[in-house]
């Protein structure tokens, strides 16, 4: 097992570190001078090639790159072009708000992947109606699927806010449902869940059918294992065996592929906070964009990437929990 | 002198129940198809130039000679529209054609030949399979600078690994079954081994994954575009269409949901060919 | 015809413990739905242990899970008749009802223990779900005969090997003392000597548990050795049912006496043409008018071609004996004591091959080979596997060698190496003088299957680049040679039966006669009567063509009949090689010796030497 840890861990080094490098070849390739940025355009030639050199930027690419990477490690990211405030001080703003849609329509999206999976591998009466809309939704773009969600729940029906995280940040954490609760805001909390319902639902659609699809295959594939006709021969009722026979063996796949789904959910985040006005990563990725704000582009593909390369190491701990003969 | 004639019949059999399915099939393995020739005559069926005022500014679907109505500008929406679809359709066609080229020749080569060429295309693959590739494309496009070409550079730069995944285990499957083994001992020569013997059984599954691909890269693009990494302004692209008419969503809903339907229809028909398209090539096998 | 109309009974009084009566079974796979099995009665008696016989599709494992209530509901089963265990209706009772008779009544064992074990699940969590104690579990357990029985509880499936597993089937199997234990085809996943151990733990069960079992299995043999009653089945139908002495010295019905016939075993000539059954001839419509049977009978008139014969007691015979057949058990006796000197298949005209020219020397010599695999690692540390260990072989042109061994024991490797499949470790490998020829154990496999007979075939052709036309006729002379019709070289491999592809393997072997023809276990997936036909092929090209052949068999029968020398090898070592004959009747190794009392053996079976 500690073996596999460290392998594990080397993986995700490595893998950081070549997201480390793609950045930050791209960032050389990228248009936009970050000296004249600092200085402006009408900066005269000599203060140029002054401040490039107080920037290291005539240095070999190695010594560059190495410089790169212990700014990373301290935490420094670059300045943005756009609010001209280091990158890192935006994230502070914007980044939980991020991770708290990211991590409620994750959950969303596993409760409808088990709905999906279940209902079809234990042939639920009228499910399939349930399963046809997901399907057809997740081959909506989610961009169609929030208009739709906003000119229903918002324009017509009145249920739900269109835009926003509802209360204001009040701190200590950034993380509205653990802020309201800890200042003991129970209409604050209540307003958060009605602002993340919608924009939850969205990003949470496409990946649901991803998770379960996969996990119904591996349902009905395990329902019909041997072992399972051992189990029921035992005479087993049926509950007990879907739940320490079925589940346990089907569950590999879906995990690994909610690991998957986790990175299209970081992407998909951008479009969904954009059209809900949601005060994250997303939505300065998505204001970043027009104006070719590179340095905040490539510090939000790097955060992202990491926190999802981070998600995929413990997504394999849970696979390998869950089945033995991965470890040995 | 005993003769065992052709196939033997099959065993009692009593009634076959696939008669429903296969017409099925055909109504979906054509839909592709016929988005391809509104692709291809997109541009003849477009009543009106996609770029330039024609008309009264957001008229509402069924107006007289705009039958999807027309924008803030008053450009006419269904040429847009038919203008949008096509580039959508070929452009995530090509991605798919890119990735199945690059990622299928990779991973066949790595599959069949083993070893250190084998561990050394596949460190690659699995690299890049782990790093987040929306993301990074997005980077990509972002530091290439705007733009459909670059766009689809950036897209896919990240999209081949998929294919070289997946195709490579099947090679790999493939190549160590009994019968390949059998191929080698009758004498038969390499190249000829893996054209006839490994890559026939390699296709199959590069078809079905390729075809239940294009509907995700159809809506990719289309976020791609609706963040402004697609063509610039003026040219009509179904995602940035949908960005650009948000504000008026709740005034001329028809504006922004008109290029959006456009693209769920898009990802449907993808969709839908890709399963018609797998139930086909499964139930040859 | 006059026949007794007493009705089938058990042989002893008591109430049965199972009973099935009239049980039509139809299930749909593939979207073909078809009868499975057509009117099965049978009863099982207290202690009684029953074995049901009979080859692949003939519906025992279906009459099987029948009883267990566990027909797979994906193949939408349509059930008429009756079939009850301890009393209840295992057809039409409630689910929980079901439940509780699989509780307390049942106990079952599968083929492969390998996957019918949760391989997620401890062994002793999987035990202990139907003992509800960890003690108890323990103490099966060590009744089934494992050994540290309490800390074999924390392991794993995958940690044990293929005997520990199905022992360990059968202590779920026995928990709660069921009444009715299951077998299906326990021993057929598993190596000769374990095989043996697992026959004997059943009947030990019994004895001290007093439960009954229903053994399914495919050999006779097996059948033979532990069961009290055998019942035969073929084409979804009980045809004969007595004690199994009685069934297996006086065989009743000709299906039977055919599968006797076509049942090797070590005690058989060694010359001569193997006894196989008539292939089918008959369609579907016309094997389901009459006895399903009728077509491949040597006996049948034209009453059994329209008429189906119900399942009577003999005319004169002993209680129970009981045969589904038309003709007198006076007719079927003589058939079977004329079975040796007849055959059920004429042998295909080999005529038109030319034998390869004879050479003085050795075909193939293996000088002191070795072959490791690196393992999997386990815990950090890498494991070498070896798989062949210091073997040296020299087989002269023209001879047979069998090759012997249980699985794991090396003998595939060794073969693989000899073809050049698998790189030696160190050693050398002489073959010669040209490429040998390989038949594979799953012919179904070995052959591309998007190409058609023909154009695998003709692949084999190109090295001599001859035209076309003359390829082809080629083809088909082969495909005769080898009673296959010519038209068969359009058709793609999976169109074809198991023994029609063994036979495509064998032409594209043979089309070019090869100096040395390496044989992989060929016959292992076919039944009785199938591989005795390949088996014949084999030998009789052997024959014409002058080759040298290499064996690979886990089955003694069947090494020595194909072998004039035999190799046994156990983990990768070769522990004795010689004449065939004299290492089944004067064994010199302790491990050749296990292996042969290991054997099913009939009990009409005579030894070599006596």
């Amino acid at each position: 097992m500690i073996a596999f840890l460290a392998k594990r861990l080397g993986i995700t080094i490595v893998l950081l570190f070549t997201l480390s490098a793609i950045i930050f070849f791209l960032e050389s390739i990228a248009p936009g001078d970050p000296v004249k940025a600092y200085l402006g355009a009408n900066a005269s030639r000599v203060d140029v090639l002054a401040e490039r050199h107080r920037l290291g930027l005539d240095e070999p690419t190695i010594v560059q790159f190495g410089r790169f990477l212990a700014g990373l490690a301290h935490g420094d990211l670059g300045v943005s072009f756009r609010t001209h405030r280091a990158v890192t001080a935006d994230f502070a703003v914007y980044l939980p708000a991020t991770i708290e849609l990211v991590v409620f329509a994750f959950v969303f999206a596993i409760l409808l992947a088990g709905g999906f999976a279940f209902s079809a591998a234990l042939r639920l009466p009228g499910s399939s109606v349930y399963r046809g809309i997901l399907l057809v939704g997740s081959t909506a773009p989610p961009f169609l699927l929030a208009i739709f969600g906003i000119v229903l729940f918002y324009q017509q029906l009145d249920w739900l806010p269109a835009s926003g995280r509802g209360p204001d940040d009040a701190g200590p954490t950034g993380f509205l449902v653990i802020d309201t609760l800890a200042h003991a805001d129970l209409p604050g909390l209540a307003s958060t869940f009605q602002h993340l319902l919608l924009p939850g639902l969205v990003l949470a659609i496409a990946p649901a059918i991803g998770i379960g699809r996969i996990l119904r295959s591996s349902l009905e594939s395990t329902l019909s294992a041997d072992y399972v006709r051992t189990a029921r021969s035992k005479g087993l009722s049926g509950g007990r065996v879907l739940v320490s026979h079925v589940l346990r063996n089907s569950i590999g796949p879906a995990i690994s592929m909610s690991g998957l789904q986790l990175g299209f959910m970081f992407a998909g985040v951008v479009v969904v906070e954009q059209v809900f006005s949601w005060p994250g990563i997303g939505n300065y990725l998505a204001n970043s964009i027009p104006v070719s704000d590179f340095p905040a582009i490539a510090a939000v593909t790097l955060v992202l990437g990491a926190i999802y390369i981070a998600t995929n190491a413990v997504v394999d701990l849970l696979q390998a929990a869950a089945d033995p003969r991965l470890v040995t | 002198m005993t003769l065992i004639t052709s196939p033997v019949p099959r065993w009692r059999a009593v009634s076959t129940g696939f008669v429903a399915g296969r017409r099925l099939t055909v109504v979906l393995v054509s839909l592709p198809m016929l988005m391809t020739l509104l692709a291809l005559f997109g541009r003849i069926l477009a009543p009106h130039d996609p770029v330039q005022p024609v008309g009264g500014l957001n008229l509402p679907p069924g107006s007289d000679g705009f039958p999807l109505g027309t924008d803030a500008i008053g450009r006419d929406l269904l040429s847009r529209t038919l203008y949008g679809v096509q580039a959508s359709w070929f452009s995530a066609l090509l991605v798919v054609g890119v990735g199945l080229l690059i990622g299928g020749l990779i991973g066949v080569i790595a599959g069949v030949t083993g070893g250190w060429v084998d561990a050394v295309l596949m460190r690659v693959t699995d690299l890049f399979l782990a790093l987040p590739g929306v993301l990074v494309s997005i980077a990509i496009v972002a530091a290439l600078g705007a733009g459909l070409g670059n766009t689809l550079i950036g897209v896919s730069i990240v999209w081949w690994p998929y294919y070289a995944r997946i195709l490579r285990g099947e090679a790999k499957s493939i190549a160590a079954r009994p019968h390949v083994e059998a191929a080698r001992l009758a004498g038969i020569s390499r190249p000829r081994l893996i054209l006839r013997h490994v890559l026939p059984g390699v296709v199959p599954t590069a078809v079905v994954t390729a075809s239940l691909d294009v509907g995700n890269v159809v809506l990719l693009l289309a976020g791609l575009s609706f963040l402004g990494l697609g063509q610039s302004a003026p040219a009509p692209e179904l995602g940035s269409d949908t960005a650009r008419a948000l504000s008026q969503l709740l005034s001329e809903w028809w504006v922004p949901v008109v290029p959006g339907l456009a693209v769920l229809i898009v990802s449907l028909v993808a969709n839908l060919g890709g399963d018609g398209i797998r139930t086909l090539v499964t139930n040859r096998r | 015809m006059t026949r007794t109309t007493r009705p089938a009974s058990p042989v002893t009084a008591s109430p049965a413990t199972a009973s099935v009566r009239g049980l039509t079974v139809s299930l749909t796979r593939g979207g073909v739905t078809s009868e499975v099995l057509r009117g099965v009665d049978l009863e099982i008696a207290p202690a009684e242990i029953v074995g049901l016989v009979g080859e692949s599709g003939s519906g025992k494992s279906v009459l099987a899970l029948t009883l267990l209530g566990l027909l797979p509901e994906s193949s939408a089963p349509r059930l008429s008749g009756s079939a009850t265990v301890a009393g209840v209706d295992m057809i039409g009772g409630s689910a929980a009802e079901l439940r509780r008779v699989r509780t307390t009544e049942l106990g079952a064992i599968f083929q492969d223990p390998m996957t019918s074990l949760n391989p997620t699940m401890r062994i002793g969590a999987q035990i202990t779900e139907s003992t509800h104690s960890a003690a108890e579990s323990v103490r099966l357990l060590s009744l089934v005969g494992i050994h540290d029985a309490a800390e074999r509880m924390r392991a794993y499936p995958h940690e044990l090997s293929g005997g520990l597993r199905q022992r360990v089937m059968a202590a779920i199997a026995v928990s709660g003392t069921p009444s009715l234990i299951i077998a299906d085809e326990p021993t057929t996943a598993l190596d000769v000597t374990v095989q043996a151990q697992v026959l004997d733990l059943l009947r030990e069960l019994r004895d001290r548990m007093g439960c009954s079992v229903l053994i399914i299995t495919h050999d006779l043999g097996v059948a033979g050795q532990v069961a009290d009653r055998i019942a035969v089945m073929y084409a979804g139908r009980i045809v004969e049912l007595g004690t199994a002495d009685e069934v297996l010295r006086r065989p009743a019905n000709p299906y039977t006496v055919g599968l006797l016939g076509a049942r090797l075993s070590l005690g058989m000539h060694r010359g001569g043409l193997l006894t196989t059954l008539a292939p089918e001839t008959a369609s579907v419509e016309e094997r389901l008018r009459g006895c399903a049977y009728h077509s491949r009978c040597q006996l049948a008139t034209t009453d059994c071609a329209t008429e189906t014969p119900s399942l009577d007691p003999l005319e004169s015979g002993p209680d129970g004996h009981l045969s589904a057949c038309w003709r007198s058990p006076a007719k079927v006796g003589s058939l079977a004591a004329s079975l040796p000197a007849r055959a059920g298949v004429e042998l295909p005209d080999l005529t038109s091959l030319v034998p390869i020219p004879a050479v003085k020397g050795p075909a193939v010599e293996v000088v002191d080979l070795t072959c490791v695999f690196r393992g999997k690692r386990a815990r950090g540390r890498a494991t070498a596997i070896h798989a062949v260990q210091g073997i040296s072989l020299r087989v002269e042109h023209g001879e047979a060698l069998s090759i012997v061994g249980e699985s794991g024991s090396g003998k595939s490797t060794l073969l693989r190496v000899i073809a050049g499949l698998t790189p030696a470790t160190s050693g050398t490998v002489a073959v010669g003088p040209d490429r040998p020829q390989m038949v594979f154990q799953d012919a179904g496999s070995s052959l591309t299957p998007w190409l058609t007979v023909g154009e695998i075939l003709r692949e084999r052709l190109l090295p001599l680049r001859i035209p076309r036309a003359e390829a082809s006729r080629r083809v088909e002379s082969i495909l005769e040679s080898m009673g296959l019709s010519a038209s068969i070289a359009v058709v793609r491999p999976a169109e074809l039966s198991g023994g029609q592809r063994q036979r495509v393997v064998l032409a594209r072997a043979t089309i070019i006669p090869p100096s040395v023809l390496l044989c992989d276990e060929p016959t292992s997936a076919l039944d009785a009567s199938l591989a005795a036909s390949v088996l014949n092929l084999i030998r009789d090209l052997r024959e014409r063509l002058g080759m040298t052949v290499l064996f690979v068999t886990h089955d003694l029968a069947v090494a020595r009949l194909m072998g004039d020398r035999i190799a046994v090898m156990n983990r990768g070592r070769l522990v004795e090689l010689g004449d065939a004959d004299s290492i089944i009747t004067r064994p010199q190794d302790p491990y050749t010796a296990a292996l042969i009392a290991a054997v099913p053996e009939l009990i009409t079976d005579r030894r070599a030497d006596s």
